[in-house]
C-alpha cells in the first residue's frame, strides 16, 4: 500500500444463514486522515450509492436555534467555493450526480449516488461538496427564508405537530428535545456562523464512515477517494460518545388544537440506545406490539377487531442515548379516548407477562426471514453500512443479526415488557380539535 | 394503500428508494388460456423476489355514486377466503418472513409480497386461492369501511393540500373517470354495502383481468408451472372493455378556490395532454417529459430556479406528467407560497417560465443534461426489486406493456429542441387549464 494510508480488508464469509452466504462481505479501509471506508461491491446495477456520515447531527444545534445542522447539510449540498448554485447545478446535472444531504439526531450525512460511468466525476463533487464549502452569504438567505415558509406549511400537518411536541416533552433539556428539520421560529435564528462553527468543529474525518455500494472495487474505490479527500483532516470537538444521558419525563399529558376531523395520538417514553444490550429483545417486543404491522397486537385490536384507525403501529429509535420509544395512531376525534384505552389494555397485557412462545416465535420468523430483504438495494445497504460504521458497531453485526434475533428467549422479552410498557411511565401527545366532532 | 406506515421503525439510516427504471433484465413472459398473463423479471442477487398480482380493475371501473369501491375492495382482499380465515393470509406471509400489502389506482389495483425467494410458489397458491374463493362477509365490511373512512380523514380530510388536489382534478375534467377520488367521497363510502363488493367482485376479478409479475431470484420454468396450476385454472370469463371515454377538449380557462384551514396558500394548475400510444406518439409524448424535466427535474429545474430562486415568488415549485396513464394524463404544476408571496405573482412568473421555455426552447446542454438524467433515473431505479416489478406490472396493466420500456428510452432519446417547444406550444396552455387555489381559512 502506498505511504497515504494503511488499508485493512476484513472478510467476512463465515456465514450461519442463507441470508448472510448471499450477502457480500463488507470491506474496510481506513485512510490516514482516519477516514474510515466501508464497501459492499455489487455489480447488479451499474451505479454506487455512497455517504458519509459524520458526528454534527441536531443534537448539537445551538440553544434555540433548532435545524442548524440540517442548514448545514443543505447549504455544503447547494454550491461550493468554486461553483455559485448554478453552475453546481448545471454541473451535477450534466452528469446526472445525485448528492443529498440532511441531519438526523445524532449525525450529518452527504449521499452520492451516481451511475458507474460518472463514479470519478461524482466522488469529487461528493468531495468538493463537503471540504470546499462556499458559505455564499445571500444563498444562505434564500435557503433559510424557504426553510421557514417551509416549516409554517409543515404545521398544517398533525404528525409534524405530534413529533415537535412529543420531542419537547420528552427531552426538555436535551439536544433530541426538538426534531432535526428545527421549526419556524428556531430557524429564523440561525445565523450562517453557527453553521461555519458547526462546520469547523465537527466537519472532520476522525471519527466519519464513508460507506459505499455498488459496483465497484475497493481498489477503484480508494484511487478516486484517497486524491479527493486529500488535505482533509482532523478530530472532532466531540462525538457521539459526548451526548448526555436524557432525563426520563414521565406520564405528562398535552393537547395540541388543530381543526382537524382526526385525533392524532402519542404515547412516548424513553426507548433505549443502539448499544442496549437488550437491544434484539426490544426489537422483537416492538414487532409484537406494533412495529409488525398486520402481525401486531395493537393493530391486531385496535385496527382489525374494532375498525377504530387505518394506522396504529409503535417503533422505537434507538439512538446515541436513549432515543423515543412511541406509539401512534389516527381516529376520528371522538374515538380517541377508547382507542387509546385499548391500546392501554394491549400494554398492559404484555406488561404482565402475556406473551406467548408462538408469538414470539412468529415475530423471529418474520425478522430473520425478512432480513435478506433489508440488504437488497444499494441505497438499504449503504444505510446499514452508515449506521454500523457511525456507531462503531462489530463489522460482523450484520452476519451475526440473525444469530442474535433467534437467540432471544421470552423471559427476556417479557422483562423487557416489563421494563417498558407500563402505561403510567408514557406520555401522551394528542393534536386534533378541541371539541370532537367536526362532521366528514 | 391497505396500511401505510408514516415513521421509519428500526433503521434510522434507510434511505428512501428512489423514484423512476434502463439497462434491463431480460423479460419472460407467458400467456394462459383462461386470459392470465405471466411476467418475470430474472435477478439472483439476493435470495429474495417480489410477487405482484395486477388487476385491470382501478378507480375508473366504479359507477357513479359509488367512488371507492375498488379501493374497499383492495382491503376485503385481506379479509378472509374458503381456506384462509381473515388476517390469515398476512399472518401466514409474515411468518414466512415476508411483507404484503396493496395498492389502487384509477387504472389498476395490485397486491404484493416480498417474501425469501422460496417461497414464491406458496405465496402464488395463496394468492390465487383468495381471488377465486374470496368470503366477502357483511360484519367484516362493516368494520373495514370504518377503517376506509378513517383513511380517507387521514389521506384527504385533514390534508388541506390534497383536498385541494382533489377538488382541482375534479373541476378540471368533465367526462375522464380521474375525475373521481380513488379513496372515494366521503358520502359514498358512508353508502356502501357488502352487496356492491360482491358486484364488484363478481364483475372484475377474473382470470382475463390478471398479469402475475415476479422479480426476484426464481427461475422462470417453474414459475410457469406454479402460475399454471394456480391462476392458470381458474374458469375463464368474458372481459368487458373497459371506460375510457374521450375527455372533451378544454372551451377555456377554469378557476376554482379551496378555502380550508391552511398555514400558506398554494396555486396550483392542471389541464389533460396525451399519454404514450407506443408507435403512434412516441416523441410526442417523449416531449412533453422530457419539457416537464427540464421544469421540474434535477437541480437546474427551471421552476425552481426562475420562480424559487431568481424571483422569490414561491419557496418551492414543481410539475409532473405520467406518460403511462390510461386514456390522458393531468399534467400538473404547482408553487407553494411563504407568507409574502402571492398567488397572482407566482401565476405570472409560472406562465413566463413555461412561456420562454416554449419560445426558445431548451439550449443543447439542458435538453442532454434532462436525457441523461431520466435515462440515469431507469438505471437507479433498477436497484429496488418493488419499483422493478411496479414499473412492469404497471405498463402491462394499463396497455402499454413492460416489453416496451426500451422504445420508451429510444423515444426520449429521439426528442429534438424543436419537439419541446412544440408540445408546450399545443397542451402546455392557460386557456386550456384549469388553476386551483389553495386559500387558508381567516380566524374569525
Amino acid at each position: 500500500m502506498r505511504n497515504l494510508m494503511s488499508v485493512l480488508t476484513v472478510l467476512f464469509l463465515f456465514a450461519f444463514t442463507p441470508a448472510a452466504q448471499a450477502m457480500p462481505p463488507i470491506e474496510q479501509a481506513r485512510l490516514d486522515n482516519g477516514l474510515r471506508v466501508l464497501l459492499m461491491q455489487s455489480s447488479n446495477v451499474p451505479m454506487v450509492v455512497m455517504r458519509l456520515n459524520l458526528p454534527a447531527g441536531s443534537w448539537q444545534d445551538p440553544a434555540g436555534r433548532g435545524g442548524s445542522a440540517a442548514m448545514l447539510a443543505a447549504m455544503l449540498g447547494d454550491h461550493t467555493a468554486k461553483h455559485d448554485y448554478v453552475a453546481w447545478a448545471d454541473k451535477l446535472d450534466a452528469a446526472a450526480i445525485r448528492l443529498g444531504g440532511g441531519a438526523s439526531y445524532d449525525s450529518l450525512s452527504m449521499t452520492l449516488t451516481v451511475l458507474k460511468e460518472a463514479l470519478a466525476e461524482g466522488v469529487d463533487t461528493f468531495a468538493e461538496a463537503g471540504l470546499q464549502p462556499g458559505w455564499d452569504a445571500k444563498r444562505f438567505a434564500v435557503l433559510q427564508s424557504d426553510a421557514v415558509a417551509g416549516a409554517q406549511k409543515s404545521l398544517e400537518e398533525p404528525g409534524v405537530r405530534a413529533a415537535e411536541e412529543t420531542a419537547a416533552t420528552m427531552y426538555p433539556k436535551h439536544g433530541y428535545g426538538h426534531r432535526p428539520d428545527g421549526d419556524l421560529a428556531s430557524l429564523k435564528r440561525i445565523e450562517l456562523k453557527d453553521l461555519q462553527s458547526m462546520y469547523r468543529k465537527q466537519f472532520r474525518p476522525e471519527g466519519a464512515v464513508l460507506a459505499v455500494s455498488g459496483d465497484v472495487t475497493m481498489d477503484e474505490l480508494l484511487a478516486l477517494i484517497r486524491p479527493a479527500f486529500a488535505g482533509w483532516k482532523g478530530k472532532p470537538a466531540v462525538s457521539f460518545t459526548d451526548i448526555p444521558e436524557p432525563v426520563a419525563v414521565r406520564g405528562e399529558q398535552r393537547q395540541v388544537v388543530m381543526p382537524t376531523r382526526q385525533m392524532t395520538v402519542q404515547m412516548a417514553r424513553l426507548g433505549l440506545s443502539r448499544f442496549d444490550k437488550a437491544f434484539f429483545a426490544d426489537m422483537l417486543l416492538d414487532h409484537i406490539l406494533g412495529g409488525g404491522g398486520f402481525a401486531s397486537r395493537l393493530m391486531n385490536e385496535v385496527r382489525e377487531q374494532r375498525g377504530l384507525v387505518y394506522g396504529v403501529y409503535s417503533y422505537f429509535m434507538p439512538l446515541a442515548v436513549p432515543g423515543p420509544f412511541v406509539i401512534s395512531l389516527q381516529t376520528r376525534a371522538d374515538q380517541a379516548g377508547k382507542a387509546l384505552d385499548v391500546v392501554r389494555e394491549v400494554m398492559r397485557k404484555m406488561h404482565d407477562g402475556d406473551i406467548g412462545k408462538q408469538e414470539l416465535a412468529a415475530a423471529k420468523a418474520n425478522l430473520t426471514g425478512s432480513f435478506a430483504h433489508r440488504l437488497d438495494s444499494n441505497a438499504k445497504r449503504v444505510g446499514l453500512m452508515s449506521m454500523i460504521g457511525f456507531y462503531g458497531l462489530p463489522l460482523d453485526y450484520l452476519q451475526n443479526w440473525e444469530a442474535r434475533i433467534n437467540a432471544v428467549t421470552l423471559a427476556e422479552v417479557k422483562h423487557e415488557a416489563a421494563r417498558f410498557l407500563d402505561a403510567e411511565d408514557w406520555n401522551v401527545i394528542q393534536v386534533g380539535p378541541e371539541v370532537a366532532g367536526s362532521g366528514d | 394503500m391497505r396500511y401505510l406506515k408514516l415513521f421509519p421503525a428500526i433503521f434510522l439510516f434507510l434511505f428512501p428508494p428512489m423514484a423512476g427504471a434502463a439497462p434491463f433484465a431480460p423479460l419472460h413472459e407467458a400467456a394462459f388460456d383462461n386470459g392470465v398473463r405471466l411476467v418475470v423479471e430474472e435477478d439472483h442477487s439476493a435470495p429474495v423476489a417480489i410477487v405482484q398480482i395486477w388487476l385491470k380493475v382501478g378507480g375508473r371501473d366504479e359507477t357513479s355514486g359509488k367512488t371507492g369501491l375498488a379501493h374497499v375492495f383492495e382491503h376485503m382482499m385481506f379479509k378472509g377466503s374458503k381456506k384462509l380465515a381473515a388476517g390469515e393470509f398476512s399472518r401466514r406471509i409474515a411468518a414466512m418472513g415476508g411483507n404484503d400489502n396493496a395498492f389502487t389506482s384509477h387504472d389498476y389495483t395490485a397486491y404484493f409480497e416480498i417474501v425469501p425467494a422460496a417461497k414464491v410458489d406458496e405465496v402464488l397458491g395463496m394468492e390465487a386461492e383468495r381471488f377465486g374463493h374470496l368470503n366477502l362477509r357483511a360484519e367484516d365490511f362493516a368494520k373495514e369501511i370504518q377503517v376506509i373512512q378513517e383513511e380517507r380523514r387521514m389521506r384527504t380530510d385533514d390534508d388541506p393540500n390534497s383536498r385541494m388536489f382533489e377538488e382541482l382534478t375534479s373541476v378540471a375534467l368533465r367526462l375522464h373517470p380521474y375525475r373521481e377520488p380513488v379513496i372515494g367521497w366521503m358520502q359514498d363510502l358512508k353508502k356502501l354495502d357488502i352487496d356492491d363488493v360482491r358486484a364488484f367482485y363478481k364483475a372484475h376479478y377474473i382470470p382475463g383481468n390478471v398479469t402475475v409479475v415476479v422479480v426476484g431470484d426464481v427461475d422462470f420454468a417453474d414459475i410457469k408451472k406454479t402460475v399454471a396450476r394456480t391462476f392458470g385454472k381458474l374458469k375463464k370469463q368474458p372481459v368487458e372493455a373497459r371506460f375510457n371515454p374521450v375527455e372533451p377538449e378544454p372551451i377555456g380557462p377554469k378557476r376554482m378556490v379551496a378555502v380550508l384551514p391552511a398555514q400558506l396558500p398554494m396555486l396550483a394548475v392542471t389541464m389533460p395532454v396525451p399519454v404514450w400510444k407506443p408507435g403512434e406518439n412516441d416523441r410526442e409524448a417523449a416531449a412533453l417529459a422530457v419539457a416537464t424535466e427540464i421544469l421540474a427535474g434535477g437541480r437546474s429545474a427551471l421552476l425552481n430556479r426562475e420562480i424559487v430562486d431568481k424571483q422569490r415568488k414561491a419557496f418551492a415549485a414543481a410539475a409532473g406528467y405520467d406518460p403511462f396513464s390510461m386514456g390522458i394524463d393531468m399534467w400538473f404544476a404547482y408553487g407553494m407560497l411563504g407568507p409574502k408571496q402571492t398567488p397572482e405573482a407566482f401565476e405570472a412568473a409560472l406562465w413566463a417560465t413555461i412561456g420562454t421555455l416554449r419560445d426558445k426552447g431548451p439550449d443543447a446542454t439542458q435538453l442532454a443534461a434532462a436525457k441523461r438524467r431520466m435515462v440515469a433515473d431507469q438505471v437507479f431505479a433498477q436497484d429496488s426489486l418493488y419499483i422493478r416489478a411496479k414499473e412492469i406490472g404497471m405498463l402491462e396493466t394499463v396497455g402499454i406493456g413492460a416489453g416496451k420500456r426500451d422504445a420508451w428510452l429510444a423515444a426520449l432519446g429521439s426528442v429534438r429542441a424543436e419537439d419541446v417547444k412544440g408540445v408546450l406550444k399545443q397542451w402546455i396552455r392557460q386557456e386550456r387549464s384549469t388553476t386551483g387555489l389553495l386559500q387558508p381559512e381567516v380566524k374569525s
